[in-house]
């Protein structure tokens, strides 16, 4: 009897848990993938912004957000300095593609996610044999390099001027020449990486990430290279941001050092925060409500140079939820839909205990 | 017949100094297999300066410590634990956010090696590790008697039962060796007699273990040698009985505890 209970148990532990984190993960593609078909009967005059478009973009930051989300809200290491592989991501295309006219665009991206890997390497092994946040540090100082060379580089980078005519990106033929195209090849590349990601999550490698978050003695004592674990999630959150990048390039069709300053850095830290620390779909809720925030307070009457002030809103974003709500959005909207279902449950368990009462008293009257 | 008295691990003449201070002055010994050695002495006698070094966490200022015949001075530490030498620590050290499960399941690192792209995509090797993985660990929560509390944070448990899932994620590795840090240190008298229970288990299971402990009851009970240091250096060696007559150790330490007891 208790041999044939115990793998029951087993799997009724094991079984739903897969199935439940499926279900979310299915129910966030769907809503995702159906945002443009009810996108486009909000009329565009009523929020001054075209949903789909704003989405793009909000996409491309997804993409760097949740590698970075990997990078901080698992390992528990911060980077300062995540622009520099999506500067490293749109330069690599943008300067393949325009110096030859041949270069396929994919191929371009592939590059930049490349070169991304490897600059991170570059960066990652040695800072990251330290133990402690040496890594915001040194990533600090590699957005200002990379950032500073994307400037002076003039003959590859065209400087501050910027590289213009980069063509859309097109594969097999197919160009992605319009906002609906761009919205569905970005966001099935999201979904992509977030499943990734949450499979990596789930597994060893997922709570050896966690472990040395937690204890870094503790858990190479219990066998984790956590110096390697830690460059590793480090390169995977620079491609990941490498990917961004040149998804960015082949977007904007126009790259400038300016589209890759601190702010850039600080501002997919921020979608983290704001989203969830290491809750991988919180990040990408971070990186919609702040895709779409300033765009937002733009479109209000008095508020149109509010770019200026990006920074500002950033920080202040940053104390606020570091302080009061440091789960971030993603926790919040966990624990309403929780309580909805369980008031939900609750109201349905009710009504047929009742029903069930009623039930058993007519019985009784027959 | 060589292979039977070479000791699993040799601590040869091992100093270690914080500036001008040494913890550890040239401390030697082995430890046989399948056998249970305490490390005694008072508090800042260096034993967990020792615990340390021979887990790779420090490095000592001289001196070699040999794991199975190999030299291990300077490996790293999570490489001497997939050679086969574990340890738990003097203040719990669990991961926080994780359940009971969970925590025995980082233990079972060294025994896998699936990375980042075979989990991204699970492959299906990827996932038969997995499942591997949790059935070791739900055996070794089985062993220290927290099976039935596998879906709970490790932080809820109580103190006695965060120590033993500590044993339980050292056990998790399959080492040979085990390194205890004063396992019973805040367990109540219930606790303590499972927790020699369960040493003794162990040590028929041919696991040889290493612990550093305060608690003389248990060091007595459990021990089949003891190395006694004080101020960083050994002032005895021998079993329980030869220990306790030692006028020096009496001296230095059990005399004073002795007293207190009686």
């Amino acid at each position: 009897m208790a041999a044939a209970d115990k793998p029951d148990l087993l799997k009724s532990r094991t079984v739903p848990e897969l199935t439940s984190g499926m279900r979310m993960y299915l129910i966030v593609a769907a809503l995702i993938l159906t945002v443009p078909l009810w996108a486009r009967f909000i009329p565009g005059d009523v929020i001054h912004m075209d949903i789909t478009n704003v989405m793009v973009l909000a996409g491309i930051y997804s993409c760097a957000v949740v590698g970075l989300n990997l990078l901080i809200g698992y390992a528990g290491q911060v980077s300062l300095g995540h622009s520099a592989f999506m500067g490293i991501g749109a330069y690599s295309v943008a300067i393949l593609c325009t110096t030859f006219k041949w270069f396929p665009t994919w191929l371009g991206i592939i590059v930049g996610v490349l070169l991304s890997g490897v600059i991170g390497l570059l960066v990652g092994v040695p800072v990251l044999r330290l133990k402690g946040h040496y890594l915001a540090l040194a990533t600090l100082g590699l957005g200002e390099i990379a950032f500073i060379l994307f400037r002076q580089m003039i003959d590859l980078t065209k400087g501050t001027v910027g590289i213009t005519s980069i063509p859309p990106l097109s594969m097999f033929g197919f160009q992605f020449n319009s906002d609906l195209k761009q919205y569905y090849l970005v966001w099935v590349i999201v979904l992509l990486l977030l499943l990734f990601t949450i499979n990596i999550v789930r597994s060893r490698v997922g709570r050896s990430l966690r472990a040395l978050h937690s204890s870094e003695v503790a858990a190479d004592a219990m066998g984790v290279n956590t110096a390697r674990y830690k460059t590793y999630v480090f390169v995977l959150s620079a491609m990941f941001a490498g990917l961004a990048g040149a998804l960015f390039a082949l977007r904007q069709l126009y790259v400038n050092p300016e589209s890759f300053t601190l702010t850039l850095s600080i501002l997919l830290v921020t979608m983290v925060v704001v989203g969830g620390m290491g809750n991988l779909y919180g990040g990408i809720v971070g990186a919609i409500v702040l895709t779409f925030l300033p765009e937002v307070i733009k479109a209000l009457p008095s508020f149109e140079k509010f770019n200026n002030y990006n920074l500002v809103l950033y920080g202040l974003l940053l104390i606020v939820f570091m302080i009061f709500w440091p789960r971030g959005i993603a926790y919040g909207l966990e624990r309403g839909a929780d309580l909805t279902s369980r008031g939900a449950r609750h109201l349905h368990d009710r009504y047929r205990s009742r029903r069930i009462e009623g039930h058993s008293k007519d019985e009784r009257d027959e | 017949m060589n292979a039977m008295s070479e000791p699993v691990l040799r601590i040869d003449s091992i100093t270690r100094m914080f500036g001008g201070l040494a913890a550890l002055k040239d401390v030697s010994f082995d430890v046989e297999v399948g056998e249970i050695k305490a490390v005694i002495g008072p508090n800042g006698a260096g034993k967990t300066t020792l615990f340390d070094v021979v887990t790779g966490i420090q490095k000592p200022s001289s001196g070699d410590v040999f794991l199975k015949g190999q030299r291990i001075t300077g490996m790293r530490a999570d490489q001497i634990t997939s050679m086969g030498m574990v340890r738990t620590f003097q203040t719990v050290r669990l991961f926080e956010g994780m359940t009971v499960l969970e925590n025995a399941m980082v233990g079972c690192t060294s025994r896998s090696q699936k990375g980042f792209l075979a989990n991204g995509l699970r492959f299906p090797s990827a996932r038969r590790e997995e499942r591997q993985i949790a059935a070791w660990a739900e055996e070794v929560l089985e062993e220290v008697g927290l099976e039935t509390r596998s879906g709970e944070l490790g932080t809820n448990l109580s103190f006695g039962q965060q120590r033993m899932l500590e044993l339980a994620r050292a056990l998790a590795s399959d080492p040979e060796v085990l390194l205890l840090d004063e396992p019973a240190a805040g367990l109540n008298p219930y606790e303590t007699s499972e927790l020699s229970g369960l040493l003794k288990k162990l040590r028929d299971k041919g696991l040889t273990i290493l612990v550093v402990e305060h608690d003389m009851g248990l060091v007595m009970q459990v021990s089949d040698d003891i190395v006694v240091l004080d101020y960083g250096e050994i002032i005895a060696k021998g079993t329980p009985e030869e220990v306790q007559n030692d006028p020096r150790v009496i001296e230095a330490y059990l005399g004073i505890e002795a007293d207190s007891d009686a």
